[in-house]
């Protein structure tokens, strides 16, 4: 067919009602690029698009904008609401901050005094082990660090069933990375681990190891710098060494 | 009775500048294209499928595919639109022709097919003086040629479908057809090529 015969399925083309053998036509037209018909489907569709311009006029709802844009993930839209909430949400975050904050001091200093009281109890026992030890009608005393031109200096209580108190001062804190660590060394034996312990910024120091501990088998008392894990066995040289007298008590 | 819609005339310039900025996914274009032609996208679905509630999923739909589609519009030459209506009418059309289990055969002509078809056209075409003209020209149009152009339009049926619903012969539709398109080309001053 054609263009002439084509023209008058134009509109109905670009409506899409339009029929073969005038719809097949108009189609090979358009693809093969014929200005005619092209020229005449642009007023068609221009045509089209003014009877579809005078439906008659109706009002969507608010909704369907946000809808839309939502879609696409651009609603900016803002109900009169939004201020109020947005001033109620800035609200209830500023009381949760303020009773999350004032939760979370109070659950601090629950903590600390939490800890503090551990300490306090921790240094009781050990107070009270250290008494037990020292008023303890059993116990032994040595001195150590008297001779040494740049001693520790202390003394050194055992107790047959209450175990072994060491209190000293001048000894200085162990290198970073290394701690102080106690032994009792049986007759003849070697020597055995009695607990790990720091010295305190002005020297002193008071260690305790509890438990019973058998003074005649034990030939004496010693403390070496060992790695901060401590050791079975002692790696350097004892720098407190306490020979616990034979048949010494108080 | 139609009512104009169209009230606002748009600066194809201004269209220009939308299409470029839809082709740049800027959200807030889309929020402009729908404020410029929501409602009239609105109004000619309802038209279509007389149903508010499918009518904003129907205009939902045309903004969407606007809006995936909008690459392979002319952001200078095309006239967006005649490009939009075409969209909403062929999503209303396709949603009463699937309604009501109608083949859709005869409904294969896509506005993206040829999107060079939407480009230099008369700048302007929708406006309010535009609008007011296609109304007294549907209404100057005698009731059997306006019944044909509507069942085409708003509808969706072609002449063989016509013929069967208003129980015509299919000679007698083409030829309502024909003088009713006629009709509305002299009275719009769209005339057909010489």
């Amino acid at each position: 067919m054609n263009c002439d015969e084509l023209q008058d399925s134009y509109e109905l083309f670009a409506m899409g009602v339009a029929e073969d053998p005038e719809r097949e036509e108009i189609r090979a037209h358009l693809n093969r690029g014929c200005e005619v018909c092209t020229a005449g489907m642009k007023r068609a569709i221009q045509l089209v698009a003014e009877v579809g311009s005078a439906a008659p006029s109706a009002e969507p709802s608010a909704k369907l904008r946000r809808r839309i844009l939502a879609s696409v993930g651009g609603d900016r839209q803002r109900s009169l609401w939004t201020p109020v909430w947005a001033t109620a949400a800035v609200l209830l975050l500023a009381v949760a901050i303020y009773f999350g904050r004032e939760q979370r001091s109070l659950a601090l200093n629950v903590e600390l005094l939490r800890r503090e009281l551990n300490l306090q109890n921790h240094e009781l026992v050990r107070y009270t082990e250290a008494f037990a030890i020292l008023n303890g009608a059993d116990s032994k005393e040595v001195n150590f660090g008297t001779a040494q031109p740049k001693p520790p200096r202390g003394r050194i209580f055992l107790n047959p069933t209450q175990g072994v108190l060491l209190m000293a001062s001048n000894l200085p804190p162990a290198p970073s990375g290394k701690i102080y660590e106690m032994w009792t060394i049986p007759k003849g034996g070697k020597p055995v681990p009695a607990g790990l312990f720091q010295s305190q910024s002005d020297g002193s120091a008071m260690h305790i190891r509890p438990g019973s501990l058998d003074l005649e088998a034990t030939a004496a008392v010693a403390v070496t710098v060992e790695n901060e894990a401590g050791s079975d066995q002692p790696t350097s040289p004892a720098f407190i060494v306490a020979p616990v007298p034979a048949t010494a008590p108080r | 009775m139609l009512l104009p819609i169209f009230m606002m005339a748009h600066d194809p310039a201004s269209d220009a500048d939308l299409v470029e900025r839809l082709r740049r996914r800027d959200p807030e274009a889309l929020a402009e294209l729908y404020d410029r032609y929501g409602r009239l996208v609105y109004s000619l679905i309802l038209r279509v499928v007389r149903d508010a509630a499918i009518s904003e999923d129907l205009v939902q739909e045309t903004f969407l595919r606007v809006w995936n589609r909008v690459q392979g519009f002319d952001a200078v030459r095309g006239a967006l639109a005649p490009w939009l209506l075409a969209v909403a009418r062929n999503r209303a059309i396709d949603y009463l022709r699937s309604a009501s289990g109608r083949e859709r055969n005869a409904f294969e002509f896509e506005e993206t097919d040829h999107p060079s078809l939407y480009s230099d056209m008369e700048p302007g075409i929708l406006n309010a003086d535009k609008t007011r003209r296609v109304r007294a020209a549907m209404e100057k149009l005698a009731p059997n040629l306006r019944t044909v152009v509507e069942l085409a339009y708003f509808e969706g049926l072609s002449q063989s479908e016509m013929a069967e619903r208003i129980g015509q012969p299919l000679g007698t539709v083409k030829t309502w057809v024909r003088a009713a398109l006629k009709s509305l080309r002299i009275e719009l001053g769209v005339a057909v090529a010489p």
